[in-house]
């Protein structure tokens, strides 16, 4: 099996003459009606298809089979690590009965409603491609196995037609039919050239579906397709982006958001030997040069006077943070959002309520710091209205949208060759990247294909972070001690109205990034509210590994330690007692204690515990182990156990890589990742004031997935919530000392335990 | 102008003495398997071999490398190169991949002085690296692995 790299300087392909160009290609849809590939189909790329309803999937064309007996399985997500370039063709290979030696996987490039994500299909009126939320697997799975069922079912058939014997005494296997009795066999390459795709083909009931036990690839662990390319060099991300002719440019950008150049002094830039060209953008001032070096040169010898009139320039962390704890605290104040959740009536709990319990949490900005620093590379054409652009995104669609909007076209004007990913996180799954706009912008300013690519310090000082938040927690306890009411106030910013705006218009305000974890549907409380306090934003805002669920659950996975404490109750059990109607959480949790030997006393250490479901159907609990230096307030981290159900295991080995990474990650974020803002300038750069956690400093990781045979979900964000919380109710468990802000630095430990 | 060797082979760059290393490799001799993270030496995405020893690309001019043999990821015939990729492979270390060219550089570096490191000593050396998708134990492991094939 390999993949195929997406093209570098192809000549643009219709769709047409692509079906055209190979062997039979299947189509499936789950509405019943199924067509068969329409060699004349009328979808062009880039054109939204009118799609008949909800969790419609219109005529999609997966799987071509060749007469050489290779097969080319269609893949619509990105890959960024997280495996389902793999795991989703390997769902249809399965399915379909196919030798995966002899599968390509081809990735999707074009923004064609027909690929889109079946979930997605809600914020934009058709499906988009778009990768994130951990939801890929989960809402292809069902259209891979129909796919590669449909497919197999038609072979089938077309064998015992052309032997004349029941189907029943036919079966596949490793891309053959096979006739037992007979000893007959036919490839599934010698198939097709038997066959005649009818119009439709008829929709397999999941009765028909391959038993489980029959599994050859599933469940079992098979080399992911972008493995032995990144394993030598070979793989290509977007900044390895080689384009014939192309130049460079360096962008200078305004130091504060909203800022314009008011006057560019380039005089040195232009001396220096392979600058090209001077390009003034709305945001910043790019340098052209015909070598990468030439044009960062360039960018630090421009002179550059900014205009000084944003409001940002107003913004500084500590207090727009105090403003947000002010509005969360104020139990008067709302915006005009809606309920994020509303379980029963909290007003005549809180009323009646013997005590009434509120903690006030907060949490700090956070970078995403993928390894690949943004880049994008992009060719205008001369009259400015079709581009092809290399870039690593997660959204084809999106990416092709917006580039449409800036180059004001059409979509089907921008040819687009997605990337390999260098780490994604959300970071690269806004509406308008403003990477791939400096690219076009530039491109089209001096008639040549441009690589921008950003320096470490540009990508922080330019990122895009998940916002900071101020959420107050409440909790109603009756006479009895039980939790008859929970709310949950999250003040932060909408990370929508910013990321992706097309969606925000029609999420009639509900931000599923922002307030993802704000609630609480895996405890048995009677009452429950959860609302979201609309901030201004002090910086750009985005999407980060978790989405919302970094803060959200710190917040309220501490807040249901301190009830328990305060009832003097034991945490893990009186998370069990609470989750007595959530059979999965309650699992992960028993698990996650035995796992942990969480009874046992530590001398030195102690332990703490967070459950989090996410993304489809997956939960997971996690255990820290921490020590705690009274005299520094060093928070040490030395054990981590967590314990998942994210349903089948497609990929077991890879599923153990992502709960590990997500450990990681989020205990990076919970110890020491910050960052700052001020006078609206990010305070940080690079790795030396923004680090993340080393081999050095990571803790023992200790994973366990629950074996069992419910449909699969998501793993690429899962378990990450638990990092903060855990550390966090550890670390009270330790020494007594309740910290309540995100990261937990030494000297916010060390203000803790001083009371 | 500079002289020196990549992966056995002598070449002849025509490139302002002062551009990182790192520029020349990629966008010169678009050799890309290096890659660019943090340009000053925090990150190590950047490693490679320069007369032996791991180096920042990032961080030399290329005029420091004048004479001097240079071997990056693309190399064929490491024999400690060649054991850990094919670990990598094995282990299923990347996730995104993109430090990776770096953390196989670095610990070839590693194999080559020390060929049958303790965890310790693995680790000691690793911290040069970062991996953000959080691939360490599978970098361990691999590098365990390595070390039992040289
Ligand atoms: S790019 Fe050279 S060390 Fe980070
Ligand atoms: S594999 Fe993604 S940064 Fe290491």
């Amino acid at each position: 099996m390999t993949y195929n790299k997406p093209p570098i300087q192809s000549p643009k392909t219709t769709r047409r003459e692509f079906l055209q160009s190979v062997g039979i290609t299947f189509a499936v849809g789950s509405t019943g009606i199924v067509g068969a590939c329409s060699l004349d189909s009328s979808s062009e790329p880039n054109e939204p298809l009118p799609s008949s309803g909800n969790n419609t999937i219109s005529a999609n064309a997966w799987v071509t089979i060749s007469a050489d007996d290779s097969i080319k399985i269609m893949y619509a997500g990105t890959e960024m690590g997280q495996g389902s370039m793999t795991t989703l063709p390997l769902v249809l290979a399965e399915e379909l009965d196919a030798d995966w030696e002899n599968v390509n996987v081809d990735i999707v490039s074009v923004h064609d409603p027909v690929y889109g994500n079946p979930i997605r299909y809600t914020y934009y009126g058709f499906p988009i491609l778009y990768t994130a939320g951990s939801r890929t697997l989960e809402a292809y799975y069902p259209v891979m196995r129909q796919a590669g069922a449909q497919a197999r079912k038609f072979l089938l058939d077309t064998a015992a037609a052309e032997w004349r014997v029941p189907v029943a005494e036919l079966k596949t296997e490793l891309s053959q039919v096979s006739h037992t009795a007979s000893g007959r066999t036919l490839s599934y390459g010698q198939i097709i050239e038997l066959a005649e795709l009818p119009d439709n083909l008829p929709l397999v009931d999941e009765k028909e579906y391959k038993r489980q036990e029959d599994y050859r690839y599933l469940g079992k662990d098979i080399t992911r397709v972008d493995v032995p390319g990144k394993s030598d060099g070979s793989a290509e991300f977007g900044i390895d982006a080689q384009v014939p002719g192309m130049v460079y440019a360096s962008v200078l950008r305004a130091p504060v958001e909203g800022e314009e150049p008011l006057e560019i002094n380039d005089d040195k830039t232009l001396e220096i030997d392979g600058v090209i060209d001077v390009v003034s953008l709305p945001h910043g001032v790019a340098v052209v040069a015909e070598t990468v070096e030439a044009a960062f040169w360039g960018k630090s010898a421009l002179e550059v006077i900014w205009s000084t009139n944003s409001p940002f320039r107003n913004v500084t962390q500590g207090e727009t943070l105090d403003t947000y704890e002010t509005h969360a605290r104020d139990l008067t104040f709302s915006t005009d959002s809606p309920l994020w959740q509303n379980v029963g009536d909290i007003e005549p709990a809180f009323n009646e309520a013997n005590t009434v319990v509120e903690e006030m949490y907060r949490a700090d900005p956070a970078y995403h710091a993928q390894m690949e620093p943004m880049n994008a590379t992009a060719n205008v054409s001369d009259d400015g209205k079709s581009a092809e652009i290399w870039v690593s995104t997660q959204t084809q669609s999106l990416t092709v949208m917006a580039a449409a909007d800036t180059l004001e076209t059409s979509i089907d004007k921008i040819t687009l060759h997605p990337m390999l990913i260098g780490g994604g996180y959300g970071r690269r799954g806004e509406y308008q990247a403003k990477y791939v706009d400096e690219a076009l912008l530039v491109s089209r300013a001096i008639g040549k294909p441009v690589k921008v690519i950003w320096s470490r310090e540009e990508d922080v000082k330019d990122g895009i972070f998940r916002p900071l938040a101020a959420q107050l927690m409440r909790a109603a306890i009756d006479s009895e001690g039980k939790i008859t009411a929970l709310q949950q106030r999250v003040a932060t910013p909408s990370v929508l109205s910013y990321f992706n705006v097309p969606r925000w218009k029609l999420a009639e305000k509900r931000d599923g990034i922002s307030m993802n974890g704000a609630q609480t549907s895996r405890y048995d409380i009677p009452n429950i509210r959860s609302e979201h306090l609309i901030m201004d934003r002090g910086s750009r805002v985005a999407a980060w590994r978790g989405v919302g669920t970094s803060y959200t659950r710190f917040a309220n996975e501490s807040f249901i330690d301190e009830l328990a404490h305060r009832e003097g109750a034991d945490p893990l059990q009186f998370r069990l007692d609470l989750a007595r109607n959530n059979p999965d959480g309650k699992k992960v949790l028993e698990e996650v204690g035995l796992m942990a030997d969480w009874s046992r006393k530590r001398e030195g250490s102690a332990l703490g515990v967070a459950l989090s479901d996410y993304g489809g159907f997956s939960v997971a609990a996690g255990i820290a182990e921490v020590s705690v230096n009274e005299q520094n307030g060093e928070i040490q981290v030395l054990n981590y156990w967590m314990v998942i159900d994210a349903g089948f295991l497609v990929a077991p080995r890879n599923v153990n890589a992502q709960m590990e990474g997500n450990v990681i990650m989020g205990l990076s974020n919970a110890l020491k990742e910050r960052i700052t803002i001020s006078d609206g300038i990010v305070d940080q750069s690079n790795f030396y004031d923004y680090q993340i956690m080393r081999m050095d400093e990571m803790p023992d990781i200790h994973v366990k997935a629950i074996i069992n045979n419910k449909s699969p979900s998501g793993v690429g964000e899962l378990g990450l919530a638990t990092t903060g919380a855990s550390v966090a109710n550890a670390v009270f468990a330790a020494t007594g000392a309740r910290v309540r802000e995100l990261p937990l630095t030494p000297d916010r430990v060390l203000a803790a335990l001083r009371g | 102008m500079a002289n020196f060797t990549i992966n056995s082979e002598s070449i002849e760059v025509d490139a302002n003495p002062n551009t990182p290393l790192l520029w020349v490799l990629r966008e010169h001799l678009k050799l890309t398997g290096t890659k660019f993270g943090c340009g000053v030496g925090l990150c190590g995405a950047c490693t490679v071999h320069v007369d032996g020893n791991s180096t920042f690309a990032c961080m030399i001019p290329v005029s420091a490398v004048e004479g001097k043999e240079v071997t990056t990821i693309e190399a064929q015939s490491n024999p400690a190169q060649n054991a850990l990729k094919e670990a990598w492979v094995a282990e299923a270390v990347p996730q995104c991949g993109y430090c990776q060219s770096g953390q196989i550089m670095r610990a070839a570096n590693l194999l080559e002085n020390n060929p049958k490191p303790s965890r310790e000593d693995i680790v000691n050396h690793m911290r040069t690296n970062i991996c953000r998708c959080g691939t360490y134990n599978r970098i361990i492991k691999a590098i365990e692995r390595a070390a039992e094939e040289v």
